[in-house]
């Protein structure tokens, strides 16, 4: 199995090294491919992709509390019939629509933390997806994201690959955002390079890091200028990284699908990157939500597990760990629309070869409720700790702002 | 932060007047072009040198409705488009008003509301109740805006775009009360938990039916409800009234405007926005006076607001554009923006563009600069009717300096430092044959560097 990965390795080292000398400029390899070339211990670092579900996702009805009287009683119309859920005892199952999921789990590959949320829930979408991602109140300032804090806490890596990716269109979630280091946001790797006619002078001309003059003392310019040139460094550096990537996984033709094999062929070339981040949007669902709701989650179930089952393939599969989260759950009741208005507390999910497999976590109580949502059981910063610590090996403390005892959520 | 304390409030929304350390020249001339709307050519922006700054923003507010002659061509280029039925096609149709109205600050203004009011097609997916909408968003863009947030509220595309087409006694539907207090009046912190209940009830049996909006009296909850500490048997029209009738909104609103016109980079204190949020209560809510202050003040044509904001895709690719007279194909621009961040009827979601900071990270930044190519490529692209070069030709513009000094008076908030103007010459030295093709690559060279992403 290390075999195949150094192969892949070497292929792809030899790949750019024969392209740069096939056009002349053999001794001009970037710095970071001929870093990548020695630095032989990278591979073991452990990746963390994590998938967020924008909008609130349904997190009762995607671990089920199927045969709670209380939950058929609140969803007449949403309940997920008995006959549908994929049971996995006599009280919880999994939406029929994430198979892919229930797979994994069967395989040890998947666990469900169940009741994840923070005191004093805030149901606006921007609110409550900034408290998740920054970790702090809207009263407290917030520059920067726990990831964020997390790749400031990392060694500088001179010359390396950046040290977290966003893949999407949307605007950078706070999460990842840092006060030292500027994240990239990549689309699609085709669409990561320079046209035109002059594109070649055009690449010179901004890949010049040019000092400000101290008469333009310009802190938007000085952030233009640095986002300029790590725009350039990374375009490069990805587009040639993914150049040889084979695959017998087959992902679903979805945008989320396309954008985890973009991850899986990152991966694979060896990138350094210790952090992706997906966004899954659409999960508002306040009117007509089985068919919706059906759909979002079979995407993301299909999705995760082809690239669970890809990185395995190429035997990545134990270092990288697929962590999926949602802004808040949904209300217990559902609405007048056949759909369900902002919750609280609902499910988080972590997927990969190093997760200690199951449903952790008590069986919600639809009795106990407060203003109509699930009551929360953990704090996320909980599943935040463990994923710091146990997985990325952080100090949870220091990006948290305080101690939150970890969840046992790693083999 | 701390620098935005040391502003006085009272300088800073007094009537700007030059001083030889801050002349009225072409540099502040084409800030004020730029801000106000997209852009304005040589000609143009020297004229207004001619005139007084207060002269040049009270002739943009005046012209705060279009003339019935471009109404008329606008409207019925959308109207083909319309008779497609695709919303994606819809950018282009608006893309057309960018690029040749003559009421540069109205169709900005739009484009203010439609950031605000942000209602996103793909949802929605019905192009008339989209264009409606921005008919809308634009005849109000100057005006009243409690009458704009009343007409927004029986809106289809916007009670379509937040769930809310169905508002039943039994089960109130709260996503557009809370949105109307967090986004689009308020602010968050400005109003409870209780009062997104209450205020639901207000707006019950509001709906949509047939594409179009209705109050069905058999579904409104005609009971007593306490919105924002009022107490009565409120329908949805009394609702809107509380919440415009709350303090928050004219300084809620007022630091939006501040931030689409002056700077989104520090946020301002309360103090500082209290002149305008006065204003802006004392004219009744009406917009125009508070944009006029604004872009007639100190702060607007000081070094807080100069070069202090980044350019919306939609302000880079028009601003370009529209200083070279130029035409091009409309679609090609419609999903050029979509792409890099900014697609018209596309907002990313109801709290519409974040803006600043938030347009730029290496995928938009490579897509500027790519979007400028393809449309300095595509043969439909025009300067003047003709070529680059004879456009630039006919300004006395012959060489590549004269060239990058044209446009940097145009594009550009801040001078360009002398190692990238040379860099810029040498880069063209190659091609000095073909005239044509040296200004477009000095063009899309000077349009993709930082600093012509500073507005």
């Amino acid at each position: 199995m290390l075999v195949s990965m150094n192969q892949s390795r070497r292929r792809f080292l030899q790949s750019s090294i024969g392209g740069a000398a096939a056009i002349g400029v053999g001794a001009a390899m970037p710095a970071c491919f001929a870093d990548a070339a020695t630095a032989g211990n990278q591979e073991q670092e452990r990746i963390l992709v994590v998938v967020q579900l924008s909008g609130g996702n349904d997190g009762l009805n995607t671990v089920v509390p199927y045969a709670d009287d209380h939950y058929r009683s609140a969803r007449p119309k949403l309940a997920i019939p008995i006959s549908d859920v994929l049971k996995l005892d006599d009280d919880t199952g999994l939406h029929p629509s994430i198979r892919g999921m229930h797979d994994l789990l069967q395989d040890g590959q998947f666990v469900a933390v169940r009741g994840v949320g923070y005191e004093r829930p805030n149901r606006s979408h921007f609110e409550s997806m900034d408290i998740w991602h920054t970790c702090r109140r809207k009263n407290e300032p917030r520059p920067d994201g726990w990831l964020g804090r997390f790749m400031d806490q990392q060694p500088e890596s001179a010359g390396g690959d950046v040290p977290a990716l966003h893949l999407g269109h949307e605007s950078q979630p706070a999460a990842i955002a840092s006060t030292s280091i500027r994240v990239p946001t990549v689309k699609t790797l085709a669409e990561f390079q320079l046209h035109g006619n002059d594109k070649q002078a055009l690449r010179e001309l901004l890949q010049t890091n040019r000092p400000v003059k101290p008469t333009q003392d310009n802190e938007l310019l000085d952030f233009l200028q640095s986002s300029t040139t790590s725009a350039i460094a990374a375009s490069q550096r990805v587009s040639e990284a993914a150049a040889g990537y084979r695959s017998d996984v087959t992902y679903p033709k979805t945008e989320l699908g396309n954008k985890l094999r973009v991850v899986a062929q990152l991966i694979d070339a060896g990138l350094t990157t210790r952090v992706y981040y997906i966004q899954h949007d659409g999960f508002d669902t306040h009117a007509q939500q089985t068919e919706t709701h059906s759909i979002l989650l079979r995407q993301w179930s299909d999705a995760v597990t082809a690239l669970i089952r890809d990185l395995d393939a190429h035997d990545h599969g134990k270092r990288v760990c697929v962590m999926t989260f949602s802004e808040f759950g949904r209300r217990v009741s559902e609405n007048a629309s056949e759909g369900t208005d902002h919750g609280a507390a609902g499910p988080m999910f972590l997927c990969g070869g190093g997760v200690k497999a199951g449903i952790v976590g008590k069986r919600p109580d639809l009795t106990d409720l407060q203003d109509g949502d699930l009551k929360h059981e953990f704090d996320f910063r909980q599943v935040y700790a463990s994923v710091l610590q146990s997985w990325l090996g952080a100090d949870p403390t220091a990006i948290l702002g305080k101690d939150y005892q970890p969840l046992p959520l790693f083999g | 932060m701390n620098e935005m304390q040391t502003i006085d409030p009272d300088w800073a929304w007094q009537p700007f007047e030059p001083t030889s350390q801050r002349p009225w020249d072409r540099s502040l001339a084409a800030h004020l072009y730029r801000r106000s709307g997209f852009g304005a050519d040589l000609a143009r922006i020297d004229q207004a040198v001619m005139r007084t700054p207060a002269e040049v923003v009270s002739e943009l507010i005046s012209n705060n409705q279009e003339t019935p002659d471009f109404r008329s061509t606008a409207d019925s280029l959308a109207e083909a488009t319309l008779a497609g039925g695709d919303p994606a096609k819809l950018s282009a149709a608006w893309v057309y008003r960018l690029l040749y109205t003559p009421n540069q600050l109205l169709e900005k203004m739009t484009l203010f509301w439609h950031g605000h009011f942000a209602t996103g097609a793909e949802k929605v997916n019905d192009a008339r109740m989209m264009w409606n909408q921005n008919q809308l968003l634009r005849e109000h863009a100057l005006g009243d805006f409690g009458r704009l947030v009343h007409q927004i509220s029986a809106d289809p595309a916007m009670l379509i775009y937040l769930d809310s087409a169905k508002n039943r006694k039994a089960h109130p539907n709260e996503n557009f009360a809370r949105e109307l207090m967090e986004l689009f009046c308020l602010g968050e912190g400005n109003y409870g938990e209780t009062d997104v209940l209450e205020l639901a009830r207000c707006f019950t049996g509001w709906e949509i039916k047939n594409k179009k909006f209705r109050k069905n009296r058999y579904q409104h909850d005609s009971g007593i409800k306490s919105v924002l500490q009022q107490r009565g048997d409120f329908d949805g029209d009394d609702g809107v009234r509380i919440v415009l009738e709350q303090p928050a909104t004219q300084t809620f609103i007022a630091r939006k405007l501040y931030r689409f016109f002056v700077s989104e980079e520090r946020s301002p204190t309360d103090a500082l926005l209290q002149p305008l949020a006065n204003l802006f209560r004392e004219s009744d809510l009406q917009i125009a006076p508070v944009v006029e202050r604004i872009l007639g003040s100190n702060l607007f044509f000081s070094s807080n607001s100069v070069a202090c904001r980044i350019k919306s895709p939609v302000e880079l690719v028009m601003g370009m554009l529209r200083s070279l007279h130029a035409t091009t194909n409309t679609q090609l621009v419609g999903r050029g923006l979509k792409n890099i961040g900014q697609g018209l009827f596309y907002p990313p979601n109801v709290k519409g563009w974040d803006g600043g900071r938030a347009w730029i990270n290496s995928s938009t930044l490579l897509g500027r600069a790519n979007l400028i190519a393809d449309i300095l490529e595509n043969e439909a692209t025009r300067f003047d009717g003709g070529s680059l070069s004879e456009c630039l030709d006919r300004r006395e513009v012959q060489t590549p300096d004269q060239a990058i000094r044209y446009f940097e008076q145009c594009l550009l908030s801040v001078p360009l430092d002398d190692a990238t103007r040379i860099q810029i010459q040498e880069s063209v030295e190659s091609i000095s044959g073909d005239t044509e093709r040296q200004m477009r690559a000095i063009l899309h060279a000077l349009t993709s560097l930082p600093i012509c992403q500073l507005a």
